[in-house]
């Protein structure tokens, strides 16, 4: 053991001389490129997405009603070698067509919207949003514009209340009426069923085929002199953003995004106090000996038999959890690891060294020979166990969310992975969804284990030749 | 400040190290490593403490200086009684007395520089508040052990230095709190024979100049010829003969003494075959020792008494004691 030489070995150059050590090694060089991008991550995330908002956007299903349902990332097309539709929205707001004033005192209105379609695939969904105030329920009507010209009647709506919504993808009796078009058009019965988006953006074709170009959108209302209609058309694509969106229609880059800080800050936060407690530990048991020697032995003993992992989930079914919890519980239970025995026979064999009898003949309290002469001898070779130990309490926490044990609230990649899988995600095809936060779990795991591994190498030369 | 310039005085003092045999038994058994020790050493002088390895020096000098706390008798320092100190009584008594260790290569903490092994008795006793000043104090105790320029040494670590030079840094050390006694033990024993005979001179002179008192522990009776005013030796944890070095050098009265003496290497090749008169036999096993002479195993002059029942220390000439039946007056 090099580093406990006390006289001709070569001392540490300080942390400067590691730092340049360090980045001798191709592999902490990558490292620590990874760990920079990720703490940039982290950091731009807090900042333009606060976490209160996060948590906030995260739990509600409204903020996020205009977003594809599980809707692949964008840059999956380059995979396709198709566009694939993107989601568009439209609003009536000032785009008012006609305004006729009946003799009763009602307004007969109506709009036209437009919108281009180019995509190569069809839309997920269609729905309308309404945002209306009125007296009396308005009866709206609307039509659909083709390219081709044809115009098609799709819904005779009367308003259930002012923020209604029209969900034309789910309206059956739309359905059979485009199936019947589709029918008719082609003289036969097609070879797809016929649902509301295909039936809507299809050429009349024996197969689905998108018709590209100009659609429009007719509403024609009865309204009183002070009712305010408006309408939002929203045509959802099969892809959203960076990152895809779940079941829910969140958009997975911001649990993504929130997951860096989180598992980074849970990961190097328990590995930094169970190491230095765990060296406090053992450095009081080496150094004091005695009785609390014998009683913190004990413990560590007893700790080493009890199953972790089960008592960390028992833990956390009983109360109801949150992340500095289930870190504390970590901690608690990682504390008197068997780490310990070692370190206290590093401090029981650098106690007898004579610069440590030297120092107390010249009056050194024993706190101040722990603090200054025996930690820095003992920390050297803790540290990169402490960069390695990170990933494994990373994958801890994903492990705890993925048996639905992590924090309700916080977005994290555990929990990203566990929706996916009970909403089936493998089967569906919707890998996206679980590779993006292994992605990126591994990527931690491995900016921690690349600078560790070069750290353990630096101090304890034996491996280099490995 | 004291009567009669007297710095320390030990009466009756022992150190009995507790070890169990075996993991239950209740039963405890001591190792009498020093077993009744008596003397008194004024300020400023120097006392050499001889004897074969394993007689208990060096647990004695560490008693004295309370790196452990005796067992019985008691230690007076400066008229004050330091037996049992504790706390900051006890910090007082760490910052008047100052130890140099037997290996220098140990002696000090691989990742301190030298300036900083020197700063951090400052630092524990707040002498000297500033840093300036705390650099002045390292410098200056730096430059006491001759090692200049002060600026090449200061910044180095202890692996950079030879083991003279560390034994020097480890006397600069010991003297930088300004102590009044000192214990070093076995300093020179470590050290290529071409720099035992400087690290002393310079120990010697530091001794003079600071009118320290020294307590010096060798197994070498030849180098205290030039070094004490005292000598006092040392067997099996019992103090067999003390006296003026000069007188015992002169005249040793111990049979134990004149083994020693014989065992001192003489660079003279007729005394050579001297070494022959060195009684076999080793030291008895300190764990619970028979109540006789110690050295009666070994002794060529051995009698009936001598088995039978421990000497007392008996006054052979003015100011030289020897704890041997031989010289008790009938
Ligand atoms: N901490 C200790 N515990 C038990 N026995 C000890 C301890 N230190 C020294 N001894 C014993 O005390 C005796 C005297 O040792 P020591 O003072 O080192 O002698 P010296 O310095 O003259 O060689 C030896 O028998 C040694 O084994
Ligand atoms: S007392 Fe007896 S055994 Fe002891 S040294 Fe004197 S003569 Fe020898
Ligand atoms: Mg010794």
């Amino acid at each position: 053991m090099g580093w406990l030489k006390t006289g001709s070995s070569k001392p540490s150059a300080g942390l400067k001389g590691v730092l340049r050590e360090v980045l001798s090694y191709k592999s902490a060089i990558a490292g620590i490129v990874i760990l920079l991008f990720l703490i940039g991550l982290s950091v731009y995330t807090m900042v333009t997405i606060p976490l209160p908002e996060a948590i906030q956007a995260w739990r509600s299903s409204e903020a996020w009603s205009r977003n594809p349902r599980n809707a692949q990332p964008e840059w999956i097309e380059l995979f396709y070698g198709r566009r694939l539709p993107r989601t568009i929205k439209v609003s009536l707001g000032e785009t008012k067509a006609s305004e006729v004033l009946r003799e009763d005192g009602t307004l007969s209105v109506s709009w036209v919207i437009h919108f281009n379609y180019d995509y190569d695939d069809f839309p997920s969904e269609i729905i309308v949003f309404f945002n209306s105030s009125y007296v009396e329920k308005p009866v709206v009507e609307i039509y659909w514009i083709r390219p081709d010209g044809d115009e098609i009647l799709l819904k005779k709506h009367s308003l259930r209340r002012p923020d209604d919504r029209l969900y034309l993808s789910n309206d059956l009796g739309l359905e059979l009426k485009l199936e019947r078009l589709f029918e008719s058009k082609i003289g036969k019965k097609p070879n797809f069923t016929v649902t509301v988006e295909k039936g809507l953006f299809s050429e009349y074709s024996q197969d689905p085929r998108v018709l590209k170009g100009v659609y429009g959108m007719r509403l024609e209302a009865t309204l009183s002199k002070n009712d305010v209609l408006n309408a939002e058309l929203v045509v959802y694509g099969t892809v959203h953003g960076l990152a895809g969106t779940d079941h829910l229609r969140r958009p997975l880059i911001i649990g993504l995004l929130w997951g860096a800080p989180i598992a980074m800050s849970f990961g190097l936060t328990t590995a930094l106090l169970t190491t230095s407690l765990g060296l406090i530990i053992g450095t009081i048991s080496g150094w004091y000996g005695g009785k609390i020697d014998s009683v913190i032995q004990r413990i560590v003993e007893i700790n080493a038999v009890l199953p972790f992992l089960p008592i960390l989930i028992l833990l956390t079914t009983f109360y109801r959890i949150d992340l500095f919890i289930i870190l504390l519980s970590v901690v608690v239970l990682s504390i008197f690891s068997l780490g310990i025995k070692g370190t206290r026979i590093l401090v029981m064999q650098i106690k007898s060294y004579p610069y440590i009898e030297a120092a107390q003949a010249y009056g050194a309290s024993n706190m101040r020979l722990i603090l200054f002469y025996v930690i820095p001898k003992i920390l050297p070779p803790v540290v990169p166990g402490m960069i390695s130990s990170v990933p494994g309490f990373v994958f801890l926490e994903a492990g705890l969310s993925y048996l639905g044990l992590g924090d309700p609230f916080l977005p994290t990649w555990g929990k990203i992975i566990s929706d996916a899988q009970t909403n089936g995600a493998f089967y569906k095809g919707m890998y996206y969804w679980v590779l993006e936060p292994a992605f990126m779990l591994i990527l931690t795991a491995i900016a921690f284990a690349l600078i560790g591994m070069a750290l353990e190498r630096i101090v304890n030369p034996k491996l280099k030749e490995l | 400040m004291n009567s009669e310039g007297r710095l320390l005085e030990l009466e009756d003092l022992r150190k009995w190290f507790e070890i169990r045999r075996g993991f239950l038994s209740s039963k405890v058994n001591y190792v009498k490593a020093v077993d009744g020790v008596t003397f008194r050493l004024d300020e400023g002088m120097a006392m050499s403490l001889v004897g074969e390895s394993g007689s208990g020096k060096t647990t004695l000098g560490k008693t004295i200086i309370r790196l452990y706390e005796p067992n019985g008798g008691r230690i007076i320092f400066q008229d004050r009684d330091v037996t049992h100190l504790k706390a900051n009584d006890l910090k007082w008594y760490r910052r008047m007395t100052g130890l140099v260790q037997q290996d220098p290569f140990g002696a000090f903490a691989s990742h301190f520089t030298i300036f900083r092994s020197l700063e951090e008795p400052l630092l524990i006793h707040n002498t000297v508040k500033s840093k300036e000043e705390r650099a002045e104090k390292v410098f200056k105790a730096l430059e006491e052990v001759r090692l200049t320029p002060v600026e090449d040494f200061a910044y180095k670590y202890p692996h950079m230095l030879s083991g003279g030079q560390l034994q020097r840094v480890a006397i600069a050390r010991a003297i930088i709190l300004e102590p009044r006694l000192l214990v070093a033990d076995e300093p020179v024993s470590m050290l290529d024979a071409s720099v035992r005979i400087e690290i002393l001179t310079l120990l010697r002179r530091l001794q003079e100049r600071l009118r320290l008192g020294v307590i010096y522990i060798t197994h070498d009776l030849a180098t205290t010829r030039f070094f004490s005013e005292w000598a006092l030796i040392m067997y099996a944890g019992h103090v067999m003969e003390k006296a003026f070095t000069q007188e015992i050098l002169r005249n040793p009265l111990h049979p134990y003494t004149r083994a020693l003496l014989t065992a001192t290497p003489e660079p003279n090749p007729e005394n050579r075959n001297r070494f022959k008169q060195v009684p076999p036999g080793e030291p008895p096993a300190l764990i619970d020792p028979p109540k006789s002479c110690r050295f009666s195993p070994r002794c060529p002059h051995a009698f009936d008494k001598c088995f039978k029942e421990e000497p007392p220390e008996f006054e052979a000439a003015s100011g030289h004691w020897v704890k041997c039946w031989l010289y008790e007056r009938s």
